[in-house]
């Protein structure tokens, strides 16, 4: 199973393809030697708060203790057997929690180039068939990703103007600033790079947290409900995302003292894929129900609302708005991408009275990653903005879409996902989303706003490399 | 081969140097490609246990010797000298030179031998003092012989320039998770490709001024990774490892990355346990290889079609030494002129020649010479002079490199001017 993480977290963590029950540096005993650990005493306290049914009970490695430990990261393929698996969600449905299922529109676009139908289709078919099962509502990340991205614009403008009015050596941590939103690269960053690269990653959460976010921490109180009743399950492309929701800064205490987490459980696209199959259900000729426009942004057309990029299109948006906002350059069409050493290098710049005053950068996969990261810290990166994602091509060639079909080869199927995730989408302003505008009016007040920081921005830690993880690697 | 034949028996590796100054196991070695050749005095680099890389270098003597005892093509290795200051340790080094003079060799070696005119090999540079955390597990020579580039136990791979009487560090390549075992460049210097046991081999590009990319991170092997080493003609890779394969690696295409093309696994008559080291005949066709498994093997292709730019020209196995080594084989390589030698745990130097018998099955090859105890201790490297010299250089876990000269016992072969060998 290990092969289904992205590469990049393959590589970076390759010393062990191990179960933790073969040679996990964090001991698996139930009982003493576990709480002398002294890296994890607080992933102790949150795991098991009854330290007695610690002693007798069989202590389980969660995946906070993989995420926490700089040893293998496969381990937690195991432990996320156990909490992000299919039957996990499956039997939280009947559990009595109020279940919402957020769906990622690279996951839409897998589905619809599988069974050959729109994407649209695909929301509504998915709908039905969660409402079937007893889902409360199905929403769609790509309204929260608006959210994310316009905390980024508001990001960016604030650590280019200081860049510029900085002048000491502070200031080059300020940019380039580097894209949040895939956790396989920050799970690399985090765990292989450290601390110098770790300040120029966007603090802004991934889609995927801020739709979290706001479900538990804005819209139960809507609803009426506490954040621990509702189970949230998001629908993603890619298997590091489980990692993600599983990181302890997305875990919080809510009002009844209960430990909550954002996102409960994370499905892949194929895991959906497995669903339908295990339902029997015929997806092609499945009712098309209206879709949950509480956090769904969709016309009255039925169209859904993006932007260019399939990897969430932060480059692309904060180009735009930055030229717009500080340049006055108004930038109508696609923005003018050159490829640079091979097609998952891309840059794009903006030069006024012919100086560069914007060089962005799509930089996918693990190879190309190496090379920008290798210019950041020799001080030769001359970027501005990176969106780096771990995988090639993208969030599209994610580890959770559906493989091609036999025959198919990869390069066709990735090209059949770009148009189909670009089917019925229109290009809007993310600033333009009514739902995003009335987060802020409701909740969130203004971009960078304390409440914004405190509910859609995260922080990393480096991991330090402990003596037993170091052990481990003979 | 005619040397390999009737003449055989007459064949003998002398000792002409023990070069001492490292203090702990010396793990690579490579001869310079620029040097040896041309009045160019050979230079030969050599990467340690003891975190250092050292440049040796053959001195001219002093002395001129008579003419006709002079053989411009086998200069003999003296050596040059850098004290760092930095360095008491070194300084005493300096008195535990053995510098074979002409006379001495003369005299411990009789007349004949003195024919070969080797000249001592010196240390002329120490690197990585301060430069690798670990063990230098393997160094390697650009094909312009400029630039050496060195793969460390501490997870880096060190690019290193002469300028002018010292060496300088003008680039750090990181990446790999944890040692680096083997680093190789590709026949134009355009590519690097370095493995380790992070189970991964990364294929680097040189860039002006010098810049490394990252072209491609390869990941196939399912153990820590020994060698790789680069076809010596075509862009191919090759990769050897803990987990008993060989891997071919190539650049396809379509996808503008590269692929293993190839593995070589038991099932296709391979090796059933570690593949230590690999090397190819001068032409490219062949392939040896050893391993653990205490066999050498010798592999095959269709060169022409590689050359013609067919990536997927597969390589077959041709045929397998086996029952001449009782202890691990670390090292092969094989010569200009068609000799492989092996270096291995028993402490022994073995060469093998093309049979003249050849068998219906294809070519044979025979053990046409075993110096045993070479060393004190396990050998690490075999390494033939690229000059055609017949210099075998081999390093040793009793951490000492030694120069040896193949040459007939009755000195004919050395008649003959060496170079046309």
């Amino acid at each position: 199973m290990s092969e289904k993480f992205s590469a990049t977290l393959r590589i970076g963590d390759l010393n062990d393809f191990i179960a933790p029950s073969q040679g996990c540096v964090v001991s698996m005993k139930s009982g003493s030697a576990r709480l002398v650990d002294n890296n994890k005493p607080k992933k102790l306290a949150k795991a098991a708060p009854a330290t007695k049914t610690l002693e007798t009970d069989p202590v389980k490695i969660s995946l906070k203790d993989c995420l926490a430990c700089s040893g293998c990261i496969t381990s937690a393929e195991t432990v996320m057997l156990e909490k992000q698996s299919l039957d996990e969600f499956l039997s939280n449905i009947n559990s009595g929690k109020t279940v919402i299922v957020s769906l990622s529109p690279q996951s839409r676009a897998s589905i619809a180039v599988h069974y050959g139908l729109s994407p649209v289709q695909v929301f509504r078919k998915l709908t039905t068939l969660f409402k079937s099962l007893g889902v409360k509502a199905v929403f769609d990340t790509s309204c929260s990703r608006d959210l994310s991205l316009v905390e980024s614009c508001n990001e960016f403008i604030s650590r280019y103007k200081q860049s510029r009015i900085d002048d000491t050596k502070e200031s080059k941590s300020f940019l380039p600033m580097i894209a949040s939103a895939c956790p396989g690269w920050i799970c690399y960053a985090e765990k292989t790079l450290g601390s110098f690269v770790l300040p120029y990653i966007s603090s802004v959460k991934s889609p995927q947290q801020s739709m979290g976010a706001i479900i538990k921490h804005h819209l139960c109180q809507s609803l009426g409900l506490r954040p621990s009743d509702i189970y949230h399950v998001t629908v993603m492309p890619c298997y590091d995302k489980k990692l993600e929701a599983s990181r302890d800064d997305f875990v919080f205490q809510d009002q009844a003292d209960q430990m909550t987490t954002e996102v409960d459980s994370v499905l892949t696209t194929g895991e959906v894929l497995d669903l339908i199959q295990l339902k029997e259900v015929d997806f092609s000729n499945l009712d098309e129900s209206p879709l949950d426009k509480l956090l769904s942004n969709v016309s009255d057309a039925g169209n859904l609302f993006g932007v260019r990029g399939s990897s969430g299109g932060y480059a692309d948006t904060i180009f735009r708005y930055t030229a717009k906002t500080l340049f006055g350059h108004d930038i109508k069409g696609p923005l003018d991408f050159k490829t640079v050493r091979n097609s998952d290098f891309q840059e794009v710049t903006l030069e006024v009275e012919g100086k560069t005053v914007l060089k962005f950068a799509l930089c996918y996969g693990f190879r190309n990653l190496q090379n920008v990261v290798r210019k950041l810290k020799n001080g030769k990166s001359d970027y501005h903005y990176l969106e780096i994602m771990a995988c090639p091509s993208g969030c599209l060639n994610g580890g959770g879409q559906l493989k091609p079909k036999s025959g198919q080869s990869g390069k066709d199927l990735i090209q059949a996902l770009e148009t189909a995730y670009n089917e019925n989408v229109l290009v809007t302003d993310p600033f333009e989303n009514p739902i995003v505008k009335q987060l802020y009016d409701e909740w969130l007040e203004n971009p960078g706003s304390e409440k914004a920081k405190r509910h859609i921005h995260t922080e990393y830690h480096p991991i330090v490399k402990s003596i037993t993880s170091q052990l481990n690697n003979w | 081969m005619s040397l390999l034949g009737e003449e055989e028996e007459a064949l003998k590796l002398s000792e002409v140097q023990t070069l001492k100054g490292h203090t702990d196991r010396v793990w690579g070695l490579a001869w310079n490609p620029a040097t040896g050749a041309d009045g160019v005095p050979a230079i030969l680099a050599s990467c340690s246990g003891d975190k250092t890389v050292r440049i040796w270098q053959q001195q001219q003597q002093q002395q001129q010797p008579q003419p006709q005892q002079r053989s411009c093509s086998s200069p003999s290795f003296h050596c040059k000298f850098r004290i760092d200051a930095k360095e008491a340790l070194v300084l005493t080094l300096r008195f535990s030179f053995v510098l074979i003079t002409t006379e001495a060799r003369e005299l411990l070696f009789g007349k004949q031998l003195a024919t070969a005119s080797f000249d001592a090999m010196k240390m002329l540079s120490l690197l990585l003092e301060d430069r690798h955390d670990r063990t230098v597990r393997s160094c390697a020579w650009s094909p312009s012989g400029k630039q050496l580039a060195t793969a460390s136990f501490d997870a880096t791979t060190a690019i290193w320039e002469e300028n002018g009487s010292d060496f300088e560090c003008v680039s750090t390549l990181e990446g790999h998770e944890n040692e680096v075992k083997s680093v190789s460049w590709n026949s134009s210097g355009s590519l690097l490709a370095t493995c380790s046991r992070d189970k991964c081999v990364w294929i680097w590009e040189v860039l002006p001024g010098n810049e490394f990319d990252c072209v491609s991170v390869l990941t196939g092997h399912t153990q820590d990774v020994k060698m790789v080493h680069w076809h010596p003609t075509v862009d191919v890779l090759f990769s050897c490892s803990y987990d008993n394969t060989i891997k071919v690696w190539a650049e396809d295409g379509d996808s503008d990355d590269w692929h293993c093309v190839q593995t070589l696994s038991e099932s296709n008559s391979g090796h059933t346990s570690t593949v230590w080291a690999l090397s190819f005949n001068v032409t490219g066709d062949k392939m040896v290889t050893c391993s653990d498994d205490l066999t050498v093997k010798v592999w095959s292709v269709d060169i022409v079609r590689l050359q013609s730019g067919d990536i997927h020209a597969s390589w077959c196995h041709l045929c397998t030494m086996s029952g001449y080594h009782d202890r691990t084989i670390f090292s092969v390589h094989w010569s200009r002129e068609g000799i492989i030698a092996t270096g291995a745990a028993d402490d022994a130097i073995r060469l093998f020649g093309e049979s003249e018998d050849q068998s219906v099955d294809g070519p044979a090859y025979k053990l046409i010479l075993k110096k045993e105890k070479a060393h004190a201790m396990d050998i690490n490297s075999v390494q033939w002079s690229p000059t055609g010299n017949r210099l075998l250089a081999s390093a040793s876990d009793d951490g000492t490199i030694k120069i040896w000269k193949l040459e007939s016992m009755q000195g004919t072969l050395n008649h003959s001017s060496p170079n046309t060998l």
